[in-house]
Parts: C-alpha cells; sequence; structure tokens
C-alpha cells in the first residue's frame, strides 16, 4: 500500500480498513506523530516506512530490523509482541492468551475451551442431554404419582 | 364398598406409625422436595453472585496496566463502573426479595386457605419457574442487562415463592397429627436446607457453562417440580376418603359428631341421613380464619418476633456466606459455595435432633432458648475462624445446627402447632394464614437486615458483620 507523498497530515481514517497490508508506504508526508493505535490490526505488516519525523510504531523492540535513510525510516520484519517484555510483565487475564494485534500491540484473546465475556464460559452446555433426561423424569413420576395418588381423589 | 362404622373411632394410641399409609409418604416427600426446589432456586442467585458481578462490570482497571483488547471482550459491559457497586445492587435485590416475600406470605396464608392448596402451590412453582429463568438465563441470552427489568422481576419472585411455605405446612399439618408432629417436621423442615444444598450443588456443577445456565438448570426443574405436584398431591386426607386428623383427636364426642363425615365415601346411608350430614357439613366447612383473628392468637405475635430475628441471621448467612467465603479468603467461587453447604447440614441436623428433644419434653421453647444461647457462642466463634477449610466447615456446621435447627422448628412445627390450637378448632384451615404470618414477620426482619449487612461489610468489614449478628 503505498502512501507516499500523499500530503497526509494526520493519518487518514480509511487506514484502519486497510489492515491486510503488507508492506506500506508513508513517506514525504507531512506527518507530526502519529497514535499507535492507528495500527491497530496490522498483524501481517513486515514492511513500514515513514517519515523521519516519526518513530517506528511500537519503537525499536517491534521491529527486527530498522534502517534509517536520508528521508524515511524502515520498519522492517515485525516482532511476535507476545515475547516482548513489557507483555510478560503485565501479562492476560485467566483464562486468555496473548496474541499479537499490530507492531507492539496486543490482544488478549480467550484459550481454547473457554468462550464469552471475559473468557468466563467452559465448553457448550449440554443442552439436549439435559433437556432429554430432566423431560422423561418429569412424565415418568407424574404418571406415577396420578395413578397412585390423585385418580382415587373425589372432586370437592 | 361398605365400612364397618367400628372403625370411626379410632383406638386411642396415636402414635406415627399407626396409621402411617403411602399416601402419607408421598405427601411428605411431595412437600419436601417442592419446597426444597424453591430454595434451590433462591440460592442459585446466592452463589452466583461473584459471576454475575463479573458479567456487570467492566475489567479491573489499573491506572498503570495498559488498556486490555479486544474491546467487546473485555470492557463492553458497562451495567455497573466498578465491582463495589455491583455487590450493592446484588445486596438491593436480595432485600426487595425479601420484602416481597414478605408481603407475599401473609397474602399467601389466606389465599392458601380459601383456594385449593394444590393449585395454588403448583402455579407458585411454576410461574416462579419462568420468572427466574427470564431473570437469569434470557437476559444472558438476548444480552438484555437493565437495572429495573431485573428489580421488577424479582419483586414478582419473591411474590410468587411466597405461595410455597404456607401451602406446604397446611398440607403437612393436614396429613399428620400432633403426636409425632414434632419429630416429623423437625425432618420435615430439613427441605429448606436440602433445597440449599441442592440449589448449592446444581451451581456449582453448572457454573462453569456460564451463569446463566445454572438460572436455568434450577428454573427448569422447579417446572417439573411443580407440574409433578400439580399430578400428584393429595391436599388433605379427606380427599380420598381417610380420617381427617382433627377428629381422632379428641375426646368428646359431641365434636366428633360435629366434624364433617369421617367416611365421604360411605353410601350405605340412607338419604336422610347422608342429607343431614351434609347440612353440618355445609355449616362447619372450613372458614379460613380473618387476619386480625389470626395475629391475635396467643404465641403467634411472640414467635414472630423472635423468628424475625433468628431469620435475619440465617437468611444474612444464607445470602452472602459463598461472597464472603471467597472475598475474605480468596476462595473460588465453586468451592466456597460447597463449603457453604455445611452450614445447611448443620441447620438439617439441628432441626431434626431438636424437634426430637421438644417431643419428648412436650414444650418448645426451652429447647428454644438453649439452642439459641449456643448459637451465640458458635457466632462468635465463626467471626474468629482462620483460614482452614477443615475448621471452618466444622464451626460452619455448629453454627448451622444452632441457628438453622431452632429456626426451622419456629417456622415449621410451631406454626402448625399454633394453628391448631383449640381456639380455632372450628376453622382449622387458619394454618396457613398463620403460618404466612409468622414466617411474613420473619421475611421482613430477614429483609431489614439485609440492606444493612451490605452497608456495614463495604464500610467496616466483615468483623462487624458478625457483631451484628450476635446482637441480634
Amino acid at each position: 500500500l503505498d502512501l507516499s507523498n500523499c500530503s497526509l497530515q494526520s493519518v487518514p481514517p480509511g487506514l484502519a480498513e486497510a489492515t491486510a497490508a503488507i508492506i506500506l508506504d508513508l513517506t514525504e508526508n507531512p506527518l507530526t506523530a502519529v497514535p499507535s493505535a492507528s495500527f491497530l490490526g496490522f498483524t501481517q505488516l513486515q514492511s513500514l516506512a515513514v517519515p523521519l519525523a516519526l518513530e517506528c510504531p511500537g519503537g525499536s523492540d517491534a521491529w527486527q530490523n530498522v534502517t534509517v535513510d536520508r528521508s524515511s525510516r524502515l520498519c522492517q520484519g515485525q516482532r511476535n509482541p507476545c515475547n516482548s517484555s513489557v507483555q510478560l510483565a503485565w501479562p492476560c487475564p485467566e483464562n486468555s492468551v496473548c496474541a499479537p494485534d499490530g507492531p507492539g500491540l496486543v490482544q488478549c484473546l480467550c484459550d481454547s475451551p473457554f468462550h464469552g465475556y471475559k473468557c468466563l464460559r467452559e465448553g457448550p452446555f449440554p443442552m439436549l442431554l439435559f433437556g432429554g433426561i430432566l423431560g422423561a423424569a418429569t412424565v415418568s413420576l407424574s404418571l406415577l404419582l396420578w395413578g397412585t395418588q390423585r385418580r382415587k381423589a373425589k372432586s370437592p | 364398598m361398605a365400612v364397618p362404622g367400628g372403625l370411626r373411632r379410632q383406638p386411642a394410641n396415636r402414635g406415627l406409625v399407626s396409621h402411617c399409609t403411602h399416601h402419607h409418604i408421598v405427601v411428605f416427600l411431595l412437600t419436601f422436595f417442592s419446597y426444597s426446589l424453591l430454595h434451590a432456586s433462591r440460592k442459585t442467585f446466592s452463589n452466583v453472585k461473584v459471576s454475575i458481578s463479573r458479567q456487570w462490570t467492566p475489567s479491573c482497571q489499573n491506572s498503570t496496566a495498559p488498556e486490555l483488547r479486544p474491546y467487546e471482550l473485555w470492557n463492553s459491559s458497562h451495567l455497573f463502573p466498578s465491582a463495589e457497586e455491583a455487590t450493592l445492587f446484588l445486596g438491593t435485590l436480595d432485600t426487595i426479595f425479601l420484602f416481597s416475600y414478605a408481603v407475599g406470605l401473609f397474602v399467601s396464608g389466606i389465599v392458601g386457605d380459601r383456594l385449593n392448596l394444590r393449585w395454588v402451590l403448583s402455579f407458585g412453582m411454576c410461574s416462579s419457574a419462568l420468572v427466574v429463568f427470564s431473570f437469569g438465563t434470557l437476559t444472558e441470552w438476548l444480552h438484555f442487562y437493565n437495572k429495573w427489568f431485573y428489580c421488577c422481576l424479582w419483586v414478582v419472585n419473591g411474590l410468587l415463592q411466597s405461595t410455597g411455605w404456607p401451602c406446604v405446612v397446611a398440607v403437612m399439618g393436614n396429613w399428620f397429627g400432633k403426636a409425632g408432629r414434632g419429630f416429623v417436621f423437625g425432618l420435615w423442615s430439613a427441605c429448606a436446607s436440602v433445597g440449599n444444598i441442592l440449589g448449592a450443588f446444581l451451581a456449582s456443577c453448572v457454573l462453569k457453562y456460564g451463569y446463566e445456565y445454572a438460572f436455568l438448570v434450577t428454573a427448569s426443574v422447579q417446572f417439573a417440580g411443580g407440574v409433578i405436584v400439580f399430578f400428584g398431591l393429595l391436599t388433605s386426607p379427606k380427599e380420598v376418603g381417610l380420617p381427617e386428623l382433627g377428629a381422632d383427636e379428641d375426646e368428646a364426642s359431641v365434636e366428633e359428631d360435629a366434624n364433617r363425615p369421617l367416611m365421604g365415601n360411605d353410601d350405605v346411608d340412607d338419604d336422610d341421613q347422608n342429607y343431614s350430614i351434609q347440612a353440618t357439613d355445609n355449616d362447619n366447612q372450613p372458614k379460613a380464619i380473618g387476619f386480625f383473628q389470626a395475629c391475635c392468637l396467643p404465641g403467634v405475635i411472640l414467635y414472630s418476633l423472635a423468628y424475625a430475628c433468628l431469620k435475619l441471621v440465617n437468611y444474612s448467612f444464607f445470602f452472602w456466606l459463598p461472597f464472603y467465603l471467597s472475598s475474605n479468603f480468596g476462595w473460588k467461587e465453586a468451592e466456597a459455595d460447597q463449603l457453604s453447604i455445611w452450614y445447611d447440614v448443620g441447620g438439617i441436623i439441628g432441626g431434626t435432633i431438636q424437634g426430637l428433644i421438644s417431643d419428648v419434653l412436650q414444650k418448645r421453647a426451652p429447647v428454644l432458648a438453649v439452642s439459641l444461647l449456643f448459637a451465640v457462642g458458635s457466632l462468635f466463634g465463626y467471626s474468629r475462624s482462620p483460614n482452614n477449610k477443615l475448621i471452618n466447615a466444622v464451626i460452619m456446621a455448629i453454627t448451622g445446627f444452632f441457628i438453622g435447627g431452632p429456626s426451622n422448628m419456629i417456622s415449621s412445627a410451631i406454626s402448625a402447632d399454633l394453628g391448631r390450637q383449640d381456639l380455632v378448632k372450628g376453622s382449622s384451615e387458619a394454618l396457613a394464614t398463620v403460618t404466612g404470618i409468622v414466617d411474613g414477620t420473619g421475611s421482613i426482619g430477614a429483609a431489614v437486615g439485609q440492606y444493612p449487612v451490605s452497608l456495614i461489610q463495604e464500610n467496616l468489614g466483615w468483623m462487624w458483620v458478625f457483631y451484628f449478628f450476635i446482637l441480634m
């Protein structure tokens, strides 16, 4: 995705939809500061070129290779942020695991059998089994009791 | 089938065994389990409090830790901004439940005396099951979280659940005579504690799938119970033509004649005889007594107030124990649930043994007084108990024994005694009304106490909660 020389003052709002980009070129734009959240979702990004004034998003630790040119900075080889020191200091909550979410950005997704809000729920509920057992027990008990008890009842 | 007249007057030695038919056993079990199921659904709510408050709040925010992503997974539920507010709201829900339960008890006692007990009971069970289902399960499936909706549903639930207790006590009173009443009722009043255990067990099994399934399970089992009760319950011996209990216990033959005919299916009588018996029957149609008349019976007010205090403590334990265990000692919710079962076990044993003792002694009040003294001591011991599961369980059982025991006894055996006293012999259907009054006052006391409990806990910590209990 080539956005060089587009006279961008700030990150265009449509950028968020281009998360599948592998190569992104933002050079020769009068960009001043870019919030790191604008690269949310760019997990496939392997090569990012930014104007010299900008740092690589996520810092130099997030990239394997940072080369500085006369007029641009080239960030190459996005590292998995889940191995970084920041992540190890503050891990994901219970039942969830770290997953990359862009350069230097992490998200916590639910671990395998867990799902639902805050990963509180484990596994699917055996609805059919439960309904079947309950229904059968109810019907048989009702019939049994009706036969032995109420059949002899007089109406008041 | 002609029944010889000699059988009309049963021999003097009553005792439990002499007229115990399979009907008695079935009635015992049915009423036992129907009330257990009602209690189980209440217990479910208190057991899943931790999960619900987690569902209603966004993830814990330390200002230093970066925000969790993805947003929908961790922070999207903003019903309450923090766990403390959620806790307060849960306490409020408990309070309004108990208030509406108390109001409903006063009403249901009167209603139950006038309508067919079987209909009232199964209607109450089934509709309460539906309300609990929509409270816990529907709101989660539809992702519809609304505080007012929860409050309204819980008020309705309180009113519906209140139909249970007066009805089951009245049915038991119809079937079981005064002789073995203390023991039988003591054993039977374990139904509340069994319901707690059942609810705790079901909830802890299903909790891992999500709290909505805990509600689903208890609601559907309760609904099934309501259906079974409808098909299987006989509200009183006269429905199958067995001797009505009031008649057996009288020595005076005058009163015996005045009561409705003992053998309802006795068609050997010729028409004149039948007609005169019918006339007497109409005169002595069980008149449910008025509310104020019931209040003025001796002992009703006294026991009601005592029961109010007891029930406050009992219900506070009931509602807050799992929460206390997991927040104070950091145990996991499922373990806390399982341990809180021990309190109910103590209550069961206590109710039975104390009922037995009071039967043997023929006096109920002294047993209650002694037990309450011990209760104070055991509460004190519990407030100091250490973070050791075994010791905690033992002390909890002892506390349950001394608090739950008299509580069970007052609510069941004594209510049945009061309702069937000599003063109301003519209108013996007062039982449900009296039970409603005693239990209603108890519930008001418990309701009033709930809100202070959560307030005290928030501000002063758990030790003060225990001191408050001891005061009561």
